[in-house]
């Protein structure tokens, strides 16, 4: 995942590396799903990795509902 | 000696220093030979708990950590380190849970770009972008 300053340097970018353009978070909502997806220390034993539910529901919870962040 | 205790010794070292412990290092703490550590290693891999480096299967990234210098300098109180992508120096941020100062720059234009966590914010403007699905993650989680 790369930093954009701006959307039209997102679509510049993606024109120039003839790539399909993806999702744009802005930072604000990136440090939202940070907190939530590394919040853990993850020298916990009791530390896992999501299920697919799980990440799911991450994504649900912070409004990723497109089918871009469908996971099957 | 189980998978979780290499986890721990991994993330231990590199939550204290900033970058994750090569393997003879690791082995030395675990107290493992180079072949059980780089076994444990391999397994942690295949669950997808860490990324290890063609060739050497050195540790190539402990999520959200990088083994290498990459574009996503990350500076906390305790040392300076480099993230995987944008999303995860904020990561190290969220993980570490102290302020950060995160130096990186425009995939496009190359300016240069500054962005803080203070207090549990994020100060800065611009975007995280995302070119794949996170169906398609795991496929090229380098390139991802």
């Amino acid at each position: 995942m790369l930093f954009f300053r701006s959307e039209e340097h997102i679509e510049r970018w993606c024109t120039t590396w003839r790539l399909d353009k993806g999702a744009l978070i802005p930072l604000a909502q990136g440090w939202e799903l940070a907190k939530v997806w590394y919040g853990e220390d993850r020298r916990e034993p009791s530390w896992r990795r999501r299920t697919l539910e799980e990440t799911e529901a991450v994504f649900a919870q912070l409004g990723f509902t497109s089918d871009f962040w469908n996971l099957r | 000696m189980s998978d979780d205790q290499t986890r721990w010794h991994v993330y231990d070292v590199t939550m204290r220093e900033g970058a994750p412990p090569l393997r003879a290092r690791l082995a030395e703490l675990l107290d493992l030979s180079d072949e059980e550590a780089l076994a444990s290693l391999r397994r942690l891999a295949a669950a997808r708990m860490l990324v290890l480096q063609p060739g050497t299967e050195e540790i190539l990234m402990a999520g959200p950590f990088s083994a290498v210098p990459t574009p996503f300098r990350v500076t906390l109180k305790a040392f300076s380190c480099y993230a995987n992508c944008i999303w995860d120096a904020l990561g190290i941020a969220a993980t570490m849970q102290v302020d950060a100062e995160i130096d990186t720059s425009c995939a496009d234009c190359g300016a240069f770009a500054s962005i803080s966590v203070h207090s549990g914010e994020v100060l800065g403007d611009g975007f995280m972008h995302f070119a794949l699905p996170p169906r398609l993650w795991w496929q090229d989680i380098v390139f991802t």
